[in-house]
């Protein structure tokens, strides 16, 4: 089943989705307005609801302080076979079928615990046995037992699934997921780690990754938005930020494309978001060029209440080419993306005798939050270059004087004891006072 | 990517008799659809001037433009951009074209014309995309190329080549189709799939096709133009006086209207002249002109420019 170790990681992305998605319900977060609204991560040791995800080759479990599954959804949705009118009312989840897919693909024993403040409920099943029952209707529920509510503290989801299948067995022992995992949950939730959200792999704590947009006083980023039916679009673009090194990282940049707040496309560079296919120097956009282009960073932010709406497929982990949306935007990212490539090929061009001035400016950009490009006004990308030409502001004058007209000023202006610098600057000052006034 | 080739150092730029037709017979056009009740006026035109800026006095002094924007490429000739500007109102920005058309207010409509003189490449098929997914509708968008063959050599297997490795056309296409005759339609073909391709995610709006002129003042080239528009924009485009104009297509699959001077000396032009519009196989009996010639004549001579010396 697990041909590729790719499936368990969507797998396990698939049960931190159902996890956030409780929190956005339990909380009523309006994520369209409080991703971009520039609330502040918290500190490290302030408390936020956490996800604990935990596996070995034996067992493997996902603990949320999400807020739990009501009792009615997991009845009418989540443990019920085909949808229900009018679900799908997640963020993230999307496709209702990802927790039962999830649960199934990973083992053959599994158990739930969920508990909101208002009710609860409990499985206890074995798969194989479950999968054999198939007389009628009603053995595809899968049969869960009612509990009761909680404290808002201790509302959450907790998943055990034992009895891994072997080839998930298998690659959670080879090892090496731990570190795929940790950068992929990393990227994917970047925008609700820490924010809104906690999420440990095997005890630590997975760090948000940071888009590495960056802005100055001389560099605005381009920020486009529209409406296209259900779903809002914004779309940033800007130089990157510098690496640790100084350096812009080539793995770091492209496209990073995001669907309420999930990226589901990171550092892309292909045709997929308007890169050139060949390797002209033209192009709708060019084809990325790891040397030149690595200092380019875009975002495209679509948001929607509706998420069949958005332009995700159904992994989550791409774009979806047909989407009319999708291909609305991806022409407007490739026209926010020109001067910005235009702005990267000066710096490499031999003649250019403004390189200098470039590299300054770029090496001058800084790294900035999405939401403070999203509270600026819709712009294009624009580099304006401030005083790099004079960076002096003052200029020092000189000049020979006849002594005894230096003198003639001193006693005129009774100040005998003046140097001749001294008169020299009173006398400029004065002309620019009497004759130059602002 | 490419820069623009620098043709103002190849051409003056006023003495193109086959450009200033086309000129004047967009003029025409404007002015005609002026009266199906596009506000032309309150257009903003944006074209690339160079610093001969033709286009620019001929649209602000017969169509009253106010807006106006001309976009130029090259950086060496800024202040002489600036310097020849015929009215102080006209913006003038450094930058490649493809860098402005995002910054298109989309409150306005816009007349945008790009206006290249080399043969059609990929980055001006960029231009085009973008402009069809920027341009607000009403806007009117002219791209004009040249349309000679695209290599030095003669052999239409290397325009196909071209077509297709640089241009992106289909590679199922045979080097029969790239035969010189044939090469306005590729490159027709080429700009429309980029027109559609920039136009994709807009379902409410369409391409209408106005213009297809070719006209050769020594190379030949194509113009084609259009609005994008919805089904209220057709309408007034069909139903109104342009739709009956000599020059408009509608169709870019129609054969082009064919803009061509004839040779004509001061007094044989004033004689034609006099006997225009003129019937469908007159000729003059007082000077040999064979029928193609006054044929072509016929359809231009209200657009014709006439050239003469004068002492500034």
């Amino acid at each position: 089943m697990f041909t590729r170790d790719i499936s368990l990681e969507d797998c396990i992305l698939d049960l931190i989705d159902n996890s956030i998605d409780g929190l956005i319900k339990s909380r009523n977060l309006d994520i369209s307005s409080s991703l971009l609204n520039g609330k502040n991560r918290a500190s490290k040791t302030s408390k936020l609801p956490t996800i604990k995800v935990s596996y070995s080759d034996t067992e493997f479990t996902i603990a949320d302080e999400c807020g739990g599954i009501p009792l009615q959804d997991a009845l009418d949705d989540a443990f019920n076979f085909g949808h229900a009118a009018g679900e799908s009312s997640g963020s993230l989840g999307v496709y209702g079928i990802g927790l039962k897919r999830a649960i199934f693909k990973i083992g053959e024993l599994f158990e739930i615990k969920s508990h909101t403040t208002k009710d609860g409920f409990s499985i206890d099943l074995d798969v194989k046995k479950w999968a054999q029952k198939d007389s009628n209707l009603k053995d595809w529920t899968i049969p869960l037992t009612p509990k009761g509510g909680v404290l808002p503290n201790k509302a959450g989801t907790v998943i055990t699934i034992r009895r891994l299948r072997p080839e998930v067995a298998m690659l959670i022992k080879a090892g090496g997921m731990d570190e795929r995992l940790r950068r992929t949950v990393s990227k994917t939730y970047g925008l609700f780690l820490d924010r809104f959200v906690r999420i440990k792999l095997n005890g630590t704590a997975v760090e948000p990754f940071h888009i590495p947009i960056g802005e100055s006083a001389e560099v605005t980023p381009a920020h486009d938005e529209f409406q296209d039916g259900d779903v809002r679009v914004r779309l940033f673009a800007s130089l990157a930020a510098r690496g640790p090194n100084q350096e812009w990282r080539g793995d770091v940049a492209g496209w990073y494309a995001l669907c309420n707040g999930r990226i589901v496309v990171a550092a892309d560079k292909t045709d997929l978001t308007g890169w050139g296919t060949i390797p002209s120097e033209s192009g709708f956009l060019p084809q990325f060029h790891s040397g030149k282009f690595r200092g380019f960073i875009g975002v495209a932010f679509f948001e929607s209440t509706n998420p069949l709406a958005l332009p995700w497929t159904t992994t989550k982990r791409g774009l979806n080419r047909e989407s009319p949306v999708y291909l609305r935007a991806r022409n407007r990212m490739r026209g926010i993306a020109r001067p910005i490539i235009t702005f990267l090929d000066s710096l490499y061009k031999a003649e250019a005798p403004e390189e200098t001035t470039g590299r300054n400016i770029a090496d001058a950009v800084k790294a900035t939050n999405l939401s403070t490009i999203a509270a600026q006004p819709q712009s294009t990308f624009s580099v304006t270059p401030r005083g790099r030409t004079s960076a002096r502001a003052t200029v020092s004058i000189q000049f020979e004087a006849d002594r005894r007209d230096v003198d003639r000023v001193r006693k005129h202006i009774k100040h005998f004891k003046w140097g001749a610098n001294k008169i020299g600057s009173y006398t400029f000052e004065h002309y620019l006072k009497t004759e130059c006034p602002e | 990517m490419n820069a623009p080739t620098e043709s103002y150092l190849k051409v003056h730029y006023e003495l193109r008799p086959a450009k200033q037709v086309e000129r004047r017979m967009l003029i025409d056009a404007f002015q005609l659809l002026s009266l199906s009740g596009f506000s032309i006026k309150d257009y903003q035109y944006t074209g690339m001037g160079s610093f001969y800026f033709i286009d620019f006095s001929l649209f602000h002094r017969w169509l009253g433009f106010k807006k106006m924007l001309s976009v130029e490429y090259s950086n060496k000739i800024r202040k002489r951009v600036q310097f020849n500007k015929p009215f102080d109102f006209i913006e003038i920005k450094i930058a490649p074209i493809g860098d402005v058309i995002p910054t298109l207010s989309p409150d306005l409509k816009h007349a945008l014309w790009l206006d290249y003189d080399g043969i059609l490449n990929e980055s001006h098929l960029a231009d085009i995309s973008l402009a069809t997914t920027y341009l607000s509708v009403g806007s009117i968008l002219l791209i004009t190329v040249d349309i000679e063959p695209p290599t030095d050599t003669d052999d239409p297997k290397d325009w196909r080549n071209y077509f297709v490795e640089e241009i992106g056309l289909p590679s199922s296409l045979r080097a029969s189709q790239f035969a010189e005759s044939k090469l306005p339609a590729r490159n027709i073909d080429a700009i429309s799939r980029a027109i559609s391709e920039g136009i994709l995610g807009r379902p409410e709006v369409r391409f209408l096709p106005l213009f297809n002129f070719i006209y050769s003042d020594g190379h030949l080239m194509l113009t084609v133009g259009g609005m994008i528009g919805t089904g209220t924009e057709r309408r007034k485009i069909v139903k109104g006086p342009i739709a009956k104009a000599l020059y408009y297509r509608g169709d870019w699959k129609a054969e082009p209207c064919r803009i061509s001077v004839p040779r004509l000396t001061r007094k044989e032009r004033q004689f034609l002249d006099s006997k225009m519009p003129c019937g469908e196989n007159w000729k003059p009996k007082e000077f040999e002109l064979d029928a193609e010639s006054v044929a072509a004549y016929r359809e231009i001579y209200r657009f014709c420019p006439a050239y003469a010396e004068f002492l500034l």
